[in-house]
């Protein structure tokens, strides 16, 4: 008898506690869910939208979600911290322009597209990695990981993994080979070139 | 951040099927890479898993040139001609082909279950699917699996070995590179002549999209056909299993990587077991210091060597736009004729 009171009080202690947690934050799942919903909402939309829509719609959507200014410093590696400030706004003003532009370009109609969600995993140092699946109708599922970190108190995405392949890492590689080819400058221009030929098709 | 690969709608076969066998034709698009030929000039970051950067490089910026006065035409044409239907048909017939090796690598890896269902594809594809023209075993729960010796080689524990482009057959690793050859032969469709033609006009076609990806989202397109191969690879070897803490390390890797710089200097000397196997290197008696120089050595002189081949073939680029620019002026001279 003892022993159930116990467990009951226990049991309901954690409740508490839970739910407590959970109406102060918006757990990973939540915001990458949320975000996917919104592209497909995107997508369904996409023709009448026009480019210029969908950027639009997506802009304050992307920016929530995921942690641009982190992104964009990891992207440019060891560089980031030989650049002057100036140059470090810069770089986070186009890239942050360069990512909705790409969402905004590449998911641009609807054929029965859906996400949904697998499972989710903790990672050693405080992080989560959030499984789910595009289902696209008669081709086989793409696995989109992706992995979250906290800041401020609320989950954000910092790397996008589809099928194996590290968004971030692909970045990384292209964005420094260019630096150390061809100098900031270059780099710059080159993300205006993109964003340019996104907005136009 | 974006993903990479999808194209909203269903511009199927992605990004990947670029890199789906050995077979496929370039690793290039008709993009404008400024940086091909000047590649020797300065001496940039070197990754450790392509140590011949420059050779690659040239030999991506000949792929290229040949695949856009070439081989791009050639697949343009085979897709405007070509129905749908028959198209599908074509893939699934050479996908079929390879059903045999994807059950021997299944075997030589260990995995028996997945042998059993693939197997099951083969047959049933090879009967009820007319010798493979369509593919009825994914609609019955069959699905396609890919396997090669490559990834083969790689359960073994054969090291990956340096990132290579090869002419016409794009990118490979020595690894991979070696398995191909095995996955040739086992193969039927390489012992009948002119369907190795068919099949890489068939896979440069379906690769349409996923070139013109690189080609929209890459800044440096070289680096971009890399780095999604070897990841693309990586994948596969371990079968779609990631762990989630090397997400982590690879994030916590790029921001404190304040610990040795990776310069063009340092990589290259510290060979990996891989490189040395491939020297034969025979420094084991000598002492510490000359072993590293000598390993210095021949690993300059190796790179010379794929130097000297690079720049024959940017040679060969270059020839191939000046044929085409006459064959233009030709064809111009020719319309005016007509003209009068």
């Amino acid at each position: 008898m003892v022993r159930k009171i116990y467990l009951s009080l226990s049991f309901l202690v954690l409740f508490l506690t839970t739910s407590f947690a959970l109406a102060e934050e918006i757990s990973a799942k939540q915001v990458v869910e949320s975000f996917q919903g919104q592209l497909i909402e995107v997508m369904k939309a996409g023709k009448e939208l026009g480019f210029q829509g969908r950027y639009d719609k997506l802009d304050q959507a992307v920016k929530n979600s995921h942690d641009l200014p982190k992104i964009a410093r990891i992207v440019v590696g060891k560089q980031w911290e030989t650049l002057t400030a100036e140059q470090q706004a810069k770089l986070e003003t186009v890239f942050t322009q360069l990512s909705v532009s790409a969402y905004a370009h590449n998911f641009k109609d609807f054929s029965g597209e859906s996400f949904t969600f697998v499972s989710e995993e903790e990672t050693g140092r405080g992080g989560v990695v959030i499984h789910t699946n595009l289902n696209i109708p008669g081709e086989k599922a793409i696995k989109f990981d992706y992995m979250m970190k906290k800041k401020d108190d609320s989950w954000q995405i910092i790397n996008i993994i589809a099928d194996g392949v590290s968004d971030l890492a692909l970045k990384r590689s292209d964005y420094t080979s260019v630096l150390n080819r061809d100098g900031f400058d270059a780099l710059i221009t080159k993300i205006n070139e993109k964003i340019e030929s996104y907005a136009k098709q | 951040m974006n993903t990479p690969r999808y194209q909203g709608k269903s511009q199927a076969p992605y990004f990947w099927v670029l890199f789906f066998s050995g077979t496929l034709s370039v690793s290039g698009c008709a993009s404008t890479e400024t940086s091909v030929v000047d590649a020797n000039a300065s001496a940039p970051v070197v990754s450790p898993a392509d140590p011949y950067e420059n050779f690659n490089r040239s030999m991506y910026g000949f792929n290229m040139g040949l695949d856009k006065y070439l081989l791009k035409p050639v697949a343009d044409g085979y897709t405007y001609i070509t129905p749908d239907v028959m198209k599908t048909g074509v893939t699934n017939f050479f996908n079929n082909l390879k059903g045999i090796n994807v059950v021997l690598n299944d075997l030589l890896q260990g995995k028996f279950g997945q042998s059993a269902s693939d197997l099951g594809r083969f047959t049933t594809n090879t009967t009820i699917g007319l010798g493979g023209l369509f593919d009825v075993a994914t609609p019955l729960g069959m699905q396609q699996n890919v396997e090669d010796f490559g990834q083969t080689m790689a359960v073994w524990g054969v090291d990956q070995g340096p990132y290579l482009v090869l002419p016409i057959l794009g990118p490979t690793t020595v690894r991979d590179g070696s398995g191909t050859i095995l996955d040739r032969a086992a193969n039927p469709g390489t012992y009948v002549m002119g369907t190795g033609i068919v099949e890489g006009i068939n896979e440069r076609a379906n690769a349409e999209s996923a070139l013109n990806f690189i080609d929209e989202a890459a800044l440096d397109p070289y680096v971009f056909t890399r780095e999604s191969f070897l990841q693309y690879r990586e994948n596969l070897v371990n079968d779609g299993k990631t762990d989630a803490d090397s997400f982590d390390l690879d994030i916590d890797e790029a921001l404190n990587e304040d610990d040795e710089p990776v310069s063009s200097s340092a990589p290259i000397a510290t060979t990996d077991p891989q490189k040395k196997k491939l020297e034969n290197n025979p420094a084991d008696e000598v002492s510490d210091s000359a072993d590293k120089s000598l390993e210095l050595a021949a690993d300059n002189t190796t790179i010379e060597a794929f130097d000297n081949m690079s720049k024959s073939f940017d040679e060969a680029l270059i020839e191939f736009e000046q044929a085409s620019e006459k064959m233009d002026k030709i064809s111009k001279r020719h319309h005016r004729h007509k003209h009068y």
